[in-house]
């Protein structure tokens, strides 16, 4: 069948070259009106005719016209195209295209199906790879940081392999999933390596994410990776190399001469309460217990076990399209070595995109992904220790080895007998997984209106990780050694079904579709553990006793039926509207289903007369789209009451309350309402606003339960959070002569939220005891505690707020406690920002190009839990202390009314959670700065290149902020021991410098 | 060709839009509707109350090892006690029980609290189904009875820690009763006495349905041990006599000797003594990170060691230093066997908890045994004046310590009280095993922590000076009428049950 489909088009290409066998040849060559190199893969074709041709290397072209005058439409992605009045014969023919910074009619893929980006009608942005690559990194989300108006991302780690968290317009959930929803390639999920991808479109409100029904709360990321572009073979291939460095924040420890007069503040004579203090410090017994030498033995914990660490990138790729095929193959390796001693992490990935069109019919698209990634992570207690320990300890024996330690050892003075580089030295915790995906499309028009289109993934991963303490370490596993493995099976289908349809009659056109989409997964887990291992190997075979296996899965189904509709009118009245009908086997039988439309609607008044060929504005748009998405991602039988079977007594199974039971739980649904404005000016200036109303109503929130039911939480339906926001886009091209051009994009999200509707304050309290309270009128994540007010001047006792209130409730004043139980607990702020943001320029003089970008944030509280280790006022002397920026002003004695930090003698309690460590955790930071040099033509032409460019980035340059503590980044998942906005001992956030060589060819 | 890449399409497009059956069940987990709906499911409920008082589960979304019932049940006690010395300030919430700073915030009595319900909702989920079954066969009526046990046993230790003393304020408010699963989920507390109330009922439930299936489990002489204990608190001392009697009496347990005394810990669950433990097997031993032991004992790497048997104690011991019981305080020695010093602190560590298998960290702990019947008798005896037959049974548990030559014989020495007699037998013979602090507050006694170790606020290695007496310091003494004898509610009982009232 294909073969007569084939025979037919070529007889049709046959007829219509005869048809014209009056035609003449014409000759030229395409160049950037920017910088006049050639631009090959240019589409040159006769006006009015299927006649065409494409642009070689050389940017230079040759094909037939009619005799006589004809228009030649010389079109190419990313550049505006061009109509050229030619005379048959004509030769050398010059044509500059000029580059489309506005990329209106660029093809948006949204949703379902692609859209042009004037045909919008919804807040959708759209990151092209250029503005991405800027940064690199394993994860997409650390790329997109700045780059888009509404986006939070936090890079709250910098262990190897670590990905950022992103937020799109406030968080809206609690705790179902907040992290928008990735779609791969039009297909939900799916694994893809950063060097491959062609462009990142962020759809923002219902009118685009409705689609996605109830996976779409936290808006949708859409994630394309490369295609060929042009005919002929394409190589690229990218280089880089360079080095990290731990960023400790305002982390800074003592050093032993710090440590050493610090330490003195313990040696005050004052007993609480007794009538003979003298509040003098008692040198002698000092330096009895602390003998001078002490000074001389200064070691940096830290230093030792953060180490500067390389990081290499290596990309190549070709691609090309005949007349059957487009293909693109990547091949892509990353390895970072992590700045905590024996962490690393590294990844390959091997990707084919083909379609092959069997007739002008049927495409037929097969896509691959192939992944493999191990690493090294690291234990919590070996961070916390190389913080911890104590200056004055050498972690080194006298051959330069860490040294082995136990209570035994004479001299030590760190709290606890561990070495961390000797346990770091003598353990294993590996990771290793491959990943492979593999995409089956089918496109078939079966008339000009109507088309079958198929997406179909089959996705599997195996992740297998490991922890191993050799015998040989001093502490818990001394003598007998430890080890545990876990493997995870995950693998799962998803199957798109969707007719298409389009018709145009006159100025009237209408398009959309229909269907049905399926998807399912399983993750099965299992693995042992052990001890008694002989020193030396690592396998579960190995162990002798304690042995212990584990094993479990978990299962996900989702159906739903989709649809949309998109009607335009003169191409400038356009209106939109989707409907999909979810099914979720999260929910109680009664609650499976749910239904979410939207509707949305632009008006692109540029288009109109009025507005036509004016000087100012080439173009604006008027938005608005309204409809709901929902949740469900909270995982399989949340609304059953259960009992965990996990567990043994006398070596008996034991079943465990674990979950109560709910069956009217069902979908938290959001109603969204977004209007928003682009407008563009002097063909320079683009400017987007949009503003926004998102309701979640029924947040599927673990309410709190009074602990003595015996349950933490419950899931319930419990209130709504209303986001309200405007975000501002600006780009803008400043200057732009032959030479220079300076251009900038700036990003900016005010976003509020607020709860309401919950029937009584609900107060989380976490590890540490840190409260946070959900109450109406109150913000998410609101901190809850004790508010801090210093040192009491005349007991050095730390000093708490109590509000004094009347019979009816209401505070009216307050006074000061150091009685911590007697202190009232009160909201303190939230961990979400108010607003945020960035501002990115990129300058070019000739063949050098300069790109600063940065992300602000402002208006959050950090927990900085760490310091009430590092700030402990010596109730625990033998850990090592933070440097406060100021110095440390502990109380002296009565009357010391300009103390900060508590009297040693007095100060039980201070490190209980309060105000005392919750931080503004507003920061600006220099995110990047990426400075590059392309070769001129000819220089690469030497080399049998067609470009070449060299570049140098640093990331992360530097961060200004007030926060005490690590960086302010912090987690604001609200998942597992962490709560959001609280720091803790982390892998810091990295510096990272990195030489990048490209290669076109 | 066309028409197979149809079938194709045809056959995906049916694969993919037939109705899945959404239903998905938990692979670890059944639902609370079929566990009560088969006996297999009911005793596998009964097994996992008893594994959370062993278990580190999940708090906070953590499963962190300082997180144990039973590690906290004897930190929150004992710690606070004269028996034991802080050698180590710390940031661990468990200082707070040697220097008295109690935050409704500290993580032990969070947990312990949240723990202790968990096992009470798990009991209560089979009570309710068994009744609802009305089956009273002889495996039924065990599984039942000690499902009331464990009710009673864990409101009473809650009581215990949370509330004050019966025999000083029986109104004071108590805890929150758990005794059936329809109650709101908001509830006040009860006062002490309607806790011992429902406490004794569920006791006296409990030795009717039980009989005994070995140590690991409860039974109905540890039933009738319960009553004993708590009518002793309640000073209800007839009733007290009455039900250790009974656990004396039935002749199934006996004294350990001066030869067995000393293996009893590390084999519980063989022990003569044992009326009821909680039974660790060998994939329990939690090492250093969340063991009993590991704070009190250490062999170098397997445990914190910070905190050691106290001068006190020890003084109270010295007279006889061919006592058996000295067996489980053993000094840290360096070469010369001289008493090696933490922070200028004897280091005498504790090995009630360790040796079960030769294992550092591995013990079944004792939650009842017999000596603690004899002295429950003798207190009670004491306080009914009957001192001879008190004196009794305090020699009963002397001439098993390798004190047969120095017997009291009836006779009370000068200058004490039989119930004096009674007492400092208890806290030797009971040293550790979460006695001491409830048996010197409820009979109105202060503690007296005149020692030198890091419960004093501010101290240092070199203020201690291990001839002289510490003076000056908050706290030294601790009145039974002193509010921190007991501890605050946990913040989250209180935030999210506002009819639960604070602790003074």
């Amino acid at each position: 069948m294909t073969r007569k489909i084939l025979l037919i088009c070529s007889c049709a290409l046959l007829f219509c070259l005869k048809g014209f066998s009056q035609s003449l040849p014409v000759t030229g060559r395409v160049v950037s009106a920017l910088d006049k190199q050639p631009i090959a893969g240019v589409t040159v074709s006769v006006k009015g005719t299927s006649n065409g041709a494409m642009t070689k290397t050389d940017g230079t072209f040759s094909l037939n016209v009619p005799a006589g005058k004809s228009t030649l439409t010389i079109s190419f992605i990313g550049y505006i195209t061009k109509n050229v009045e030619v005379t048959g014969g004509q030769t050398n023919i010059q044509v500059q295209l000029a580059e489309d910074v506005q990329q209106l009619n660029d093809v948006v893929v949204v949703g379902y199906t692609s859209k042009k980006q004037n045909e919008l009608t919804s807040a959708v942005t759209v990151v092209s790879s250029n503005k991405l690559k800027d940064v690199t990194a394993n994860d997409i989300g650390t790329m997109l940081q700045g780059k888009v108006a509404g986006l939070q991302v936090v890079n709250s780690s910098g262990a190897p392999g670590a990905i950022a968290e992103i937020r799109l317009r406030g968080v809206s959930s609690v705790n179902a999933n907040q992290s928008p929803l990735f779609v791969v390639d039009g297909i939900i999920g799916g694994n893809y390596d950063p060097n491959d991808v062609e462009s990142i479109t962020v759809l923002k409100d219902a009118g685009a994410t409705a689609l996605y029904g109830s996976q779409a709360n936290a808006g949708v990321i859409i994630v394309t990776t490369k295609t060929a572009k042009q005919g002929e073979t394409r190589f690229e291939a990218k280089i880089s190399t360079g080095f990290r460095t731990a960023d400790f924040g305002k982390m800074k420890m003592m050093n032993s001469n710090e440590m050493y007069d610090y330490q003195k503040e313990r040696y005050r004579d004052y007993i609480v309460g007794a009538p003979d203090n003298t509040y003098k410090i008692d040198l002698a017994a000092f330096y009895r217990e602390y003998p001078l030498s002490l000074r001389d033995q200064d070691y940096n914990w830290s230093k030792e076990s953060f180490k500067s660490a390389p990081i290499y990138n290596f990309y190549l790729s070709a691609s090309g399209k005949t007349e059957k095929n487009d293909y693109y193959v990547g091949a892509s390796y990353y390895k970072e070595k992590g700045t905590f001693i024996n962490t690393n992490f590294e990844r390959v990935n091997l990707r084919g995109n083909s379609t092959y069109h069997f007739s002008k019919k049927l495409d037929v698209t097969n896509n691959i992904n192939l992944s493999a990634s191990q690493g090294k992570s690291y234990d919590y207690m070996d961070m916390y220790y190389s913080f911890l320990n104590m200056p004055w300890d050498n972690p080194y024996d006298a051959n330069g080895q860490p040294r082995y330690v136990d209570s035994s050892t004479p001299g030590w003075q760190s709290r606890d007998p561990i070495n961390p580089l000797h346990t770091i030295q003598n353990s294993d915790h590996s990771y290793k997984g491959f990943n492979i995906n593999y995409d089956l499309g089918i496109n078939y028009r079966i008339t000009n209106w109507l088309t079958f289109a198929s997406t179909n993934r089959v996705s599997a991963s195996f992740d297998k990780s490991m922890n191993y303490v050799s015998p040989l370490t001093a502490g818990t596993y001394h003598g007998t050694g430890y080890i545990d493995e876990l493997n995870t099976l995950n693998y799962g289908v998803i199957s798109n079904q969707l007719f298409k349809f389009d018709f145009k009659m006159g100025d009237h056109a209408i398009n959309g579709f229909v269907g049905g989409a399926f998807e399912s997964s399983k993750i099965e887990y299992s693995g042992g553990s052990g001890k008694g291992l002989p020193e030396g190997l690592k396998v579960l075979n190995v162990v002798s006793n304690t042995q212990q296996v584990n094993g479990y899965n978990n299962k996900y189904i989702l159906q739903s039926l989709l649809s949309q509709v998109n009607y335009s009118y003169k191409g400038r009245y356009f209106v939109s509207g989707s409907y999909r009908y979810d099914g979720s086997a999260n929910f109680s039988p009664n609650n499976k289903y749910g239904g979410f439309p939207s509707i949305s609607a632009a008006w692109l008044a540029s288009n109109e007369e009025f507005l036509a060929d004016n000087s100012i504005i080439n173009n604006l748009k008027i938005r608005g789209a309204y409809g709901f998405t929902g949740t469900q991602d909270i995982g399989a039988s949340r609304y059953l009451g259960l009992f965990s079977l996990t567990t043994q007594y006398n070596s008996l199974v034991g079943a465990v309350p674990y979950q109560l039971e709910n069956p009217n739980l069902t979908w938290e649904s959001k109603r969204q309402i977004n209007a928003g404005i682009d407008i563009g000016l002097f063909k320079r200036v683009n400017l987007t606003v949009d503003v926004y109303r998102n309701d979640t109503k029924d947040l599927l929130l673990q309410v709190s339960q009074p602990l003595s039911v015996g349950f933490e939480t419950k899931w319930d339906n419990a209130g709504t959070v209303i986001n309200k926001g405007i975000e501002v886009g600006i780009n803008s091209t400043n200057i732009k002569t032959k030479d220079f051009e300076w251009s900038t994009d700036f990003t900016i999200n005010f976003n509020n939220n607020k709860l309401s509707g919950i029937p009584s304050d609900i107060v989380k309290t976490g590890s540490w005891g840190i409260s946070q309270i959900y109450r109406n009128g109150g913000n998410l994540f609101e901190f809850y505690m004790p508010k801090w007010l210093g040192v009491d001047a005349q007991t050095g006792a730390p000093v708490w707020e109590k509000l004094i209130y009347n019979t009816e409730g209401k505070a009216v004043g307050s006074e000061k406690t150091s009685n911590y139980a007697e202190a009232t607990t009160q909201e303190m702020g939230s961990a979400l920002p108010k607003y945020q943001g960035g501002f990115n320029n990129s300058f070019r003089y000739k063949n050098f190009n300069l790109r600063v970008s940065t992300y602000f944030n402002y208006g959050n509280k950090v927990f900085s839990n760490n310091l009430r280790f590092t700030l402990n006022d010596l109730g625990d002397p033998k850990f090592n202390q933070i440097q406060l920026p100021d110095g440390p002003k502990v109380w002296t004695g009565p009357g010391d009314t300009q103390a900060t930090q508590p009297s040693p003698q007095n100060n039980t309690n201070s490190t209980e959670t309060s105000s005392r460590y919750l931080k503004d955790g507003s920061y600006f930071t220099i995110r990047n700065i990426a400075f590059s040099y392309t070769l001129p033509t000819a220089w690469a032409n030497k080399i049998a290149m067609k470009g070449v460019s060299v570049g140098v980035t640093a990331d992360n340059v530097a961060t200004f902020s007030n926060f005490l503590g690590q960086d302010p980044q912090t987690t604001i998942t609200p998942n597992g021991f962490s709560t959001p906005g609280v720091s803790d001992f982390k892998y810091p956030n990295n510096r990272q410098y990195l030489l990048t060589v490209n290669f076109n060819f | 060709m066309k028409k197979k890449i149809f079938t194709i399409i045809t056959l995906v497009l049916v694969a993919a839009s037939s109705c899945k059956n959404l239903n998905v069940n938990p692979s670890d987990a059944i639902s609370t509707g079929t566990i009560v709906t088969t006996t297999d499911g009911l005793t596998n409920a009964l097994n996992g109350a008893y594994a959370l008082f062993k278990d580190h589960i999940e708090f906070n979304g953590l499963v962190d090892g300082n997180n144990m019932y039973l590690r906290q049940f004897y930190h929150l006690s004992d710690f606070a006690s004269d028996d034991i010395v802080c050698g180590q300030a710390t940031t661990d919430p468990l200082f707070y029980s040697f220097n008295l700073g109690h935050s409704p915030a500290q993580g032990n009595t969070r947990y312990y609290w949240y723990v202790s319900y968990k096992i009470i909702t798990g009991v209560n989920t089979v009570i309710s189904a068994v009744e609802k079954s009305g089956k009273t066969d002889a495996a039924t009526n065990q599984l039942l009875g000690e499902c009331y046990f464990l009710r009673a046993f864990c409101h009473f230790n809650l009581v215990r820690l949370f509330a004050k003393p019966y025999s000083v304020d029986p109104n004071a408010s108590g805890i929150i009763l758990r005794t059936n699963l329809t109650d709101p989920a908001k509830k006040a507390r009860s006062t002490v006495k309607e806790v011992y109330d429902s406490v004794i009922a569920d006791s006296e439930k409990a030795a009717g349905l039980m009989t005994w299936r070995g140590p690991q489990y409860a039974s109905q002489a540890a039933a009738w041990s319960l009553l004993a204990r708590v009518n002793l608190y309640k000073e209800d001392n007839a009733k007290a006599i009455e039900w250790s009697t009974k656990v004396i009496g039935s002749g199934k347990f006996t004294l350990a000797t001066n030869e067995t005394f000393p293996a009893l810990f590390a084999n519980a669950t063989t022990a003569s003594e044992t009326i009821f433990c909680v039974a660790f097997t060998a994939v329990d031993d939690y090492g250093k990170f969340g063991s009993i032991a590991s704070m009190i004992y250490s062999d170098g790497n397997s445990g914190w060691g910070e905190e050691f048997a106290s001068s006190s104690l020890r003084a109270a011991m010295a007279p006889h230093p061919e006592d058996v019981r000295w067996l489980y305080i053993i000094p840290l020695k360096d070469g010369n066997g001289v008493v090696q010093k933490k922070n200028g602190i004897e280091v005498y560590y504790i090995s009630k908890f360790s040796f079960q298998g030769g294992l550092p960290n591995l013990s079944s702990p004792i939650m009842f045994r017999i000596a603690e019947l004899y002295l429950i008798r003798a207190e009670a005896e004491a306080k009914m004046g009957n001192t001879g037959a008190a004196l009794d049974d305090v020699d009963m548990i002397r001439k098993n310590r390798n004190l047969e030559g120095s017997l009291y014989n009836k006779v009370v020495p000068a200058g004490k009280s039989a119930l004096d007699v009674v007492l400092e037998e208890k806290r030797i013979e009971m040293a550790f095993e979460g006695h001491r602090t409830y048996d010197v507050f409820r009979n109105k006694r202060t503690l007296n922590k005149a020692y030198w170790g890091y419960h004093l606020a501010g101290v240092k290695e070199t203020d201690i000076d291990l001839s002289k007496t510490p003076a000056g310091y908050p706290n030294i003494t601790v009145p039974y009428t002193n509010p921190r004898t007991i501890y605050y509610l946990p913040i989250d009982e209180i935030l999210s049950n506002p009819l639960a009232t604070q602790n003074p």
